[in-house]
Order: structure tokens, then C-alpha cells, then sequence
């Protein structure tokens, strides 16, 4: 053993440097330390939890404003197409209110031109009625040739043409 | 090849290390046989059991003397406390580099003892597991520091001597000379080691070595050129001590060696890794429970004759403990001297970047060991036996 250098005092002095080593490091570096590298496991554990949590929470959330804008979409289909209805059928309403008071127009003012017509017409039948009776006066007053009819008639309607002018 | 003798700058860098090489070559222990050695570096003195530094006191259990050995150990210990104490005082929940270094280091130790001896065992295990651990590497990579083996005093003749059991042996240069004589009385110990059988001098086989005497600063250093010759026991008595001016004989004794090179400490660490381990075993699996496994009557004389081999095994792991730290680290440090021998200047480099390998994987076994020893004892052996 002394040929090796193993000897009680040395062996024993090195043993105690050792155990001192040993305590001082535990006590100084280890205990702290490995605290410390608890504490931070668990902030972290508690960290990524609280992000799972969030990352729950923004999900529902997502959704509900996903159903959310949904309902407003649907809602907001069934105002246009409703206001959309109502427009037609509020177009169709005047369009039918519209052709008909143009057909009332129109059928009083049809009945009014055949009114005037007819009344043109009785004028126009008396005017003649009176000229034709002015017309064969002169004929029986006159010669009964073709030439001078005619003649005749025509200078009656010229007259008659004149004075109406 | 031409591109780079065409840069001048990388000719020079070429040149200098050919002559570097050069010189390292016959400057060295080859040149040395062939004549030209101007650095003459010899060998120096390699001896198992640390260097005493220093007396000490007697105590019953012996001398007490201070060890090179012993202020390394102290001066390892007291690198990683004061490394603790700074990263005490600046503990943050962020850390700053050196915390965060230990982190990495404590956090694959955690992990470790957690895979191997199991959660909650783990925790009880690690600070033993780690301290070995640590302490390990700082004691062997403050070995490979600039000075250690190389700075130290010079013991004379007559101290080599009496530490070779020639406890009869006088110097004869302190007999003619009378301005060493100081020396001779400073170290007068030789009758204290006297345990050994019988006189007979193993000096033949001893070699000297011739120093420069730098009487100012009492150190010297094995620097390059220092060592001038070697001298046999028998030559120096020849010349009657007288070896030239300004010079003196003797081993360069370090005043700093490697803490895992004295089979003292890695005993030391052997002997509290297997208590510690045997402490577990008792206090985890009860005191019959792990007596049980080494003194087992109960499946009859193979069981009775496995517990007893069982036992031996312990033994044989403290001492597989002690002398594999302690040759590894051994065996580098003198394969580093023998570099330097060789080669000086740049032979130890490549072996430089091995010992802090050896260093580190040496420190990494032991504390492994030490982890799967204690989560063995902590196992009963029926359960292991049932799966």
C-alpha cells in the first residue's frame, strides 16, 4: 500500500475534502438550483396549460361568431328577400293600378273620339243631306246633260269647299 | 501545392512550422542521441505516490504531510465553489450563461437518474452522483493546466534516497560543500519512513537529474532547457556531488499533480460512492432486505455461496472504482510528460485534446457507476429474480 501512496491520513484527509466538496455544493448549487429548475417546469407546465385553455376558449369563441354571423347572414337573406318580395309584389300592385286607370283613360277617351265621330258624322250627314238637296235644286234648274252635272257638282263642292274654308 | 508556395504568407506559415517541427525533433530526446538535444529535456522523475510537499504532523494514524495531491484537491474544490457561489448570488428564472450551463449539465444528470433508478429515487441519488461527477472533471482538467507536474521545488539526493528505503545514504556534495547544508536541515525525515524491509538500495535504478540552481526564487521548472543531464547514483558520487556551477541534483518535486493521480483520492471517492451506495440499499430496501442479498440462508448453500460472492464483487468494484480514475488519469499524465519528452513544443497538443476527453468520460463513468450501483442496491434481489 505505501508503494502505491495509499495511506490512512491522505486517504482520510481526501475523504473529508470530499464530503465537504459534497455538502457545500448540495447545500449552495443543488438545492437552489434544481428548485429553481422545479419552479420553472412547473411555470411552464402552468403556462402551456393556460395556453391550451386560451387556445380552447378562442376556438369556442371562433365558432360562436362563426354561428353567430351565420344567423345574421340567414337573417339578413330572409330581410332582402322579403324586402324583395315586397317590392314586387308593391310593383305588381302599381303596374296593375297603372294599366288599369290607362284603360280607364283610354276606353273614355275611345268612347269620347266615337262620341266626336259620330256627332262629325250627324253633322256632316246633315251638311250633306242640305247640300245634296241645294245640289239636285240646281240640277232640276238647270240642263240635264252629264257634262253639265258634273260641272254643276263640282262647282257646288267648290263652293261649298270655298265656304268651309 | 505551387499555390501555396506562391503566397508569401502561407510560405512563411509553412516555413515555420517545418522549423518548428525541426526543432521539436532534434531538440528533443532524438536529437538528444544524436548529438544535438539543445533542449536536452530529460525524462523526468514519474513515481506512483504523490509528492510531499510539505511536513506535517504526526496523528495516530500515521505522518500527516501535505501533498501536492491535497492542494489540488482544494484547489479543484475551490474552483467549483466559488463558480457556485456566483451562480447563487445571480440565480434568475432567466439564466445568464453560466447558469444556464449548469442547467444543461444538472438538467442530463436529472434526467439520467430519473431514466435509471427511477423518479423518485432519482432525487436522492443525484447530488452524490453529480458532485462525483463534477468534481472529477475539475480535478482532471485543472491537471492538464500549464504547471502542474512541471513547477516545483528540487528534493537533493539525499531525500530521493531515504524515499528509496536507503535510509543510510549521505550526499557527499553536502559533506563538501557547506552552502546547501540549509537544506539538509529542513528536510530531515528520513528516520520517520522508516517501515521499510531492509536497506538494500534500489538506487542503481534511480536516475538524477542535473538542474539549474536559481538560488533566488527557491522553485524550479521543468522549462525547456532546464534539465541538463542525468546523472546514476554512482556517477554522482563520482563526482563527489560536485555538478558544476550554479547547478544542483535532485528530482523536481511538483507543487501541483493532478488530484486523480494519488490512488488516495480516487480511493477516497471509491470508498463514499460504495458507502453511500450500501446506505441506500439499507435505507430503501430495509436492513434484512439488503443484508439479505449478501448473507442469504434461505435458498440453500448455492444461494448462501452467490450472496458471499455477491459480497467479494462489492470489493471488487471499489477497487475496479479506485484504479480506473486513478490509471487513466495516471497513464495520461505520463504520456503527456512523455510527449514533451519526445517532442518538445508540439507533441503534447494532439494528447492535450485526449486527456481533456479521458478527463471528461472518466469523471462521466464514475458517476454513471455510482448511479447504477445505487439503483441496484435499491432493488431487492426477490423481485429481480421473480421478472
Amino acid at each position: 500500500m505505501g508503494d502505491l501512496g495509499i495511506n490512512l491520513p491522505g486517504l482520510i484527509t481526501q475523504i473529508i475534502s470530499f464530503v465537504i466538496l459534497f455538502v457545500i455544493l448540495s447545500k449552495v448549487l443543488y438545492k437552489p438550483l434544481v428548485a429553481m429548475l422545479d419552479q420553472r417546469a412547473e411555470k411552464i407546465t402552468a403556462g402551456l396549460e393556460a395556453a391550451e385553455k386560451a387556445k380552447e376558449e378562442a376556438a369556442r369563441s371562433e365558432e360562436a361568431i362563426q354561428e353567430q354571423l351565420q344567423e345574421a347572414r340567414s337573417e339578413g337573406q330572409k330581410l332582402v328577400t322579403q324586402a324583395r318580395e315586397t317590392a314586387d309584389r308593391f310593383r305588381e300592385e302599381e303596374m296593375a293600378k297603372i294599366k288599369e286607370e290607362l284603360d280607364a283613360e283610354r276606353s273614355r277617351a275611345e268612347s269620347n273620339i266615337q262620341r266626336e265621330r259620330d256627332a262629325a258624322i250627324e253633322e256632316l250627314r246633315k251638311e250633306f243631306a242640305g247640300l245634296a238637296i241645294t245640289a239636285a235644286e240646281k240640277v232640276v234648274k238647270t240642263s240635264l246633260d252629264e257634262e253639265g252635272h258634273r260641272a254643276l257638282i263640282e262647282g257646288v263642292l267648290n263652293e261649298e269647299g270655298s265656304r268651309n274654308n | 501545392m505551387s499555390k501555396i508556395l506562391g503566397n508569401p504568407r502561407s510560405l512563411a506559415i509553412l516555413i515555420i512550422c517545418v522549423a518548428v517541427l525541426a526543432i521539436s525533433i532534434f531538440g528533443g530526446a532524438l536529437g538528444n542521441t544524436l548529438g544535438f538535444g539543445f533542449f536536452a529535456s530529460s525524462l523526468p522523475a514519474i513515481q506512483l505516490p504523490a509528492e510531499k510537499i510539505a511536513d506535517g504532523f504526526n496523528t495516530p494514524v500515521g505522518k500527516w504531510d501535505l501533498m501536492n495531491t491535497m492542494v489540488t484537491t482544494w484547489l479543484a474544490m475551490l474552483v467549483l465553489i466559488v463558480v457556485s457561489l456566483i451562480i447563487r448570488r445571480n440565480l434568475k428564472d432567466v439564466p445568464g450563461r453560466l447558469q444556464a450551463l449548469f442547467e444543461v449539465i444538472m438538467e442530463f444528470f436529472l434526467s439520467l437518474c430519473e431514466q435509471i433508478a427511477g423518479k423518485e429515487k432519482a432525487r436522492r441519488f443525484f447530488p452524490l452522483v453529480f458532485t462525483i461527477f463534477i468534481f472529477i472533471v475539475a480535478a482532471n482538467w485543472m491537471g492538464i493546466l500549464p504547471g502542474f507536474g512541471t513547477v516545483g521545488r528540487i528534493a537533493g539526493p539525499e531525500e530521493i534516497a531515504h524515499h528509496h528505503d536507503a535510509h543510510d545514504y549521505h550526499d557527499p556534495a553536502l559533506v563538501t560543500t557547506t552552502h546547501e547544508s540549509k537544506e539538509s536541515k529542513a528536510e530531515p525525515h528520513g528516520s520517520d519512513e522508516a517501515q521499510g524491509d531492509g536497506h538494500d538500495s534500489h538506487l542503481d535504478t534511480v536516475k538524477l537529474h542535473v538542474f539549474r540552481d536559481y538560488k533566488a526564487i527557491p522553485v524550479a521548472a521543468l522549462l525547456l532547457g532546464s534539465l541538463e543531464e542525468e546523472l546514476t547514483f554512482s556517477q554522482y558520487k563520482e563526482k563527489d556531488g560536485n555538478v558544476g556551477e550554479g547547478k544542483r541534483a535532485g528530482h523536481l518535486v511538483p507543487f501541483l499533480r493532478s488530484a486523480n493521480t494519488d490512488l488516495n483520492m480516487s480511493l477516497a471517492i471509491a470508498l463514499i460512492a460504495m458507502v453511500m451506495v450500501h446506505f441506500w440499499g439499507f435505507s430503501i430496501l430495509g436492513f434484512f432486505g439488503h443484508a439479505g442479498k449478501f448473507i442469504n440462508f434461505k435458498s440453500g448453500p448455492i444461494g448462501f455461496f452467490v450472496g458471499i460472492l455477491e459480497l467479494i464483487s462489492e470489493l471488487g468494484r471499489i477497487i475496479s472504482f479506485t484504479f480506473r480514475l486513478f490509471g487513466n488519469i495516471f497513464a495520461g499524465e505520463v504520456l503527456l510528460m512523455a510527449m514533451a519528452f519526445l517532442l518538445p513544443l508540439i507533441g503534447i497538443i494532439p494528447f492535450l485534446g485526449l486527456e481533456l476527453f479521458v478527463g471528461l468520460i472518466q469523471a462521466f463513468v464514475f458517476a454513471m457507476l455510482t448511479l447504477v450501483f445505487a439503483s441496484m442496491a435499491s432493488i431487492s434481489h426477490d423481485d429481480g429474480d421473480n421478472h
